[in-house]
């Protein structure tokens, strides 16, 4: 009796759903992350200054303070179940790739709150003239996407090891450089007038190959 | 025995060759000979991480401990050609352009691939158990096969259009002037490569008999 | 209870241990051990501290891949893969958590989801009758007595009233009364299905009809 999509869908949408109540209930790690990230973004605004219209400058700003809150925020939703001792229960429920799944949607909406206070917060900082929002908005949804595929596979792995922290940031780091190398690309043309779609499409390319590794990937994660 | 005092002889041979006997390439001047021992360690870098890659994938389908020795071996000594590489390229650069560091193409690949093998190695570091070790890395190293690519061609490219690109003959011409450059070159190519792969098989055998003690020791106890 | 359960057991269930050993990386956890059990019936499964018990019902929860040795476990005829006997079995052991922030009843609905049960809250709902925790089911599990985690984690391995019930010392922190919940449930599960009772309570050995009984060196031998 194989186990069908329908119920698989069912395991990610349940655990997506728990995982909302949970950091609800909770809500240290969201409040831990928007700190770290607020906080992170006035050290870079107070370091730097308002930059004006350098564009070059500003776009890569943006992005490492944004993969800052990611690598502070996304390996939560992991080491949570470890250190309570909850993955037996979640193995004895959901197949390895519909928890994959489950966290990876969970960190998608964490990210897209972080950066819903953090990105605006940037833009009235830092100062810089006004983005082309459609351009904008489409690289930031495509990096962001494509940042937290890369951070859930890894702090899925990271979780299981000692000495987490410094050690997720170190292993993510080359899987998101290609991430914000595009995105930082096509955040600075955006504002200099011109075309995101080279970026785009190396994004989402980027962001398809993590995600379809991930698929195979998670079934080997959790064996013991 | 024999082989290995032939290899060292073969690579100290091309090397005073590469001083002596083969010619400058008229751009590159004294600094030609750099050609033949920091391009073979960049090679050997690559070959290094793509061998751990596959053994790491070969490990989660068959799973035989013997995958993730090559895995890890491959790691420990892809690293040290990779410094090397790095390290020759810095100096090269001084040389040739006046600064250590320009994040040309060149540069940011192999420094990325450095990054990965900090990395997997970190990653290894800080797991308990043999099998959880085996498996977490391979995982790790298999995402990790994903991101090369972007990393090797499409990353490096970001910035050609931020910074000048380097005036300067591209290192691949491999002195496609002078055959005797070109020999002397794929001789150390070759060279460096028997050198990977006997310290590879060194140290993979070295795991072997360490494990086969440790159950000893453990079956007996 | 017994309709429901009979209902949802329509198949027969068969295991089959081959030279089944687990190392934990150089330390023993289970020995080489070779056993078929088929349902209906209660297996009480015993031994020393450090045999091998827990990690047992592990293996054949598909939550442990064994070292050595094979273990196939049909339904029904129907051979079931490790990945696939994760998701149907009922398994309770004293390392089973739930997640603090939720409720009795929120972790049992949640697992009754994930696991496409049709009517979830139904599923949860019965569960916690069966071992006598409906009363407190709003309650969070940090405000549960460590007796009361023990029944929720019996109510967990009975959600949806699987054909396959791993019990690993479920009468630890249970009252007399719990106890006595304990053996209704096995005994109801018994009827139809099949339980694997790891043990070393003699009134929990009483329960099974047969047995398994794990030596610290050497061989496990169905008796």
């Amino acid at each position: 009796m194989a186990r069908s999509a329908s119920s698989s869908a069912a395991a990610v949408w349940a655990i997506l759903r728990k995982e909302c109540r949970s950091e609800w209930r909770t809500r240290y790690g969201l409040n831990a992350a928007l700190l770290f990230a607020i906080t992170s973004l006035a050290g870079v605004s107070f370091a730097v200054g308002p930059l004006g219209d350098r564009t070059d400058i500003l776009s890569g700003m943006l992005w490492v303070v944004l993969l800052f809150a990611a690598l502070a925020s996304l390996s939560h939703a992991f080491v949570r179940e470890i250190e309570g001792h909850t993955l037996t229960l979640l193995r004895l429920v959901a197949t390895p790739t519909a928890i994959g799944l489950g966290k990876l949607l969970f960190n998608l909406i964490f990210l897209a709150v972080i950066e819903a206070v953090t990105v605006p917060l940037f833009l009235l900082l830092m100062g810089g003239p006004p983005p082309k929002w459609g351009r904008f908005a489409l690289v930031l949804i495509l990096g962001s996407v494509a940042l937290a595929a890369a951070c859930t596979l890894v702090s899925a792995i990271i979780a299981q090891t000692r000495g987490r922290g410094a050690l997720f940031a170190g292993a993510s780091l080359p899987l998101l450089l290609p991430v914000l190398a595009a995105a930082v690309k096509g955040t600075r043309a955006q504002w200099q007038g011109g075309t995101v779609g080279a970026e785009a499409s190396i994004l989402i390319a980027y962001a398809a190959a993590v995600f379809g590794v991930s698929l195979l990937l998670y079934d080997h994660l959790w064996e013991d | 025995m024999i082989a290995r005092g032939l290899l060292f002889v073969w690579i100290a041979v091309w090397m005073v060759l590469g001083f002596v006997w083969a010619p400058v390439v008229p751009v590159l001047g004294d600094t030609t000979r750099v050609l033949y021992f920091h391009i073979p360690a960049a090679w050997v870098t690559v070959l290094a991480l793509a061998w751990s890659m596959i053994q790491s994938v070969l490990y989660l389908a068959k799973r035989r401990m013997e995958h993730d020795d090559h895995a890890a071996a491959a790691a420990e000594l892809g690293i040290l050609f990779c410094i090397v590489a790095t390290i020759s390229g810095s100096l090269w650069a001084k040389a040739m352009w006046g600064s250590y560091w320009n994040w040309d193409p060149r540069e940011t690949s192999i420094f990325f691939l450095l990054l990965i093998y900090a990395a997997y190695l970190a990653l290894r570091s800080a797991v308990d158990g043999e099998e959880r070790r085996a498996r977490l890395s391979a995982i790790y190293s298999a995402a990790a096969f994903v991101a090369v690519p972007f990393l090797m061609f499409i990353v490096p490219r970001i910035y050609d259009s931020l910074h000048p690109s380097p005036i300067l003959p591209s290192p691949r011409e491999k002195g496609s002037m002078d055959p005797r450059i070109r020999t002397v070159f794929l001789a150390m190519l070759v060279g460096f490569t028997a050198l990977f792969w006997w310290l590879l098989s060194l140290r993979t055998r070295f795991a072997r008999v360490e494990r086969r003690r440790l159950d000893a020791a453990a079956a007996g106890a | 209870m017994s309709a429901a359960l009979a209902g949802a057991v329509l198949c027969s269930l068969t295991l089959e241990a081959a030279g089944l050993a687990h190392r934990y990386g150089r330390r023993r956890g289970l020995d080489p051990l070779s056993f078929r059990v088929a349902s209906p019936g209660v297996v009480a499964l015993t031994g020393p501290n450090g045999s091998g018990k827990s990690t047992l019902l592990r293996i054949v929860a598909g939550l442990l891949r064994p070292t050595t040795g094979s273990l196939s476990v049909a339904f029904g005829g129907e051979s079931v893969s490790a990945a696939a006997r994760r998701l149907r079995v009922g398994f309770a052991s004293p390392e089973l958590a739930f997640y603090d922030e939720l409720s009795a009843e929120e972790n049992l609905t949640f697992a009754a989801e994930a696991r496409g049960l049709p009517d979830p809250g139904a599923a949860a709902g019965a569960a916690l009758e069966r071992v006598g925790l409906a009363a407190r089911a709003r309650d969070l599990v940090p405000e549960l007595s460590s007796g009361m985690q023990q029944r929720l984690r019996l109510a967990f391995a009975l959600l949806g009233a699987p054909p396959l019930l791993l019990l690993d010392e479920p009468g630890s922190h249970l009252d007399e009364e719990g106890c006595a919940t304990v053996a209704r449930v096995v005994d109801e599960q018994a009827e139809a299905g099949l339980v694997i009772l790891a043990t070393n309570d003699e009134r929990e050995t009483k329960l099974g009809t047969q047995r398994i009984e794990l030596r610290r060196r050497g061989l496990g031998d169905p008796a």
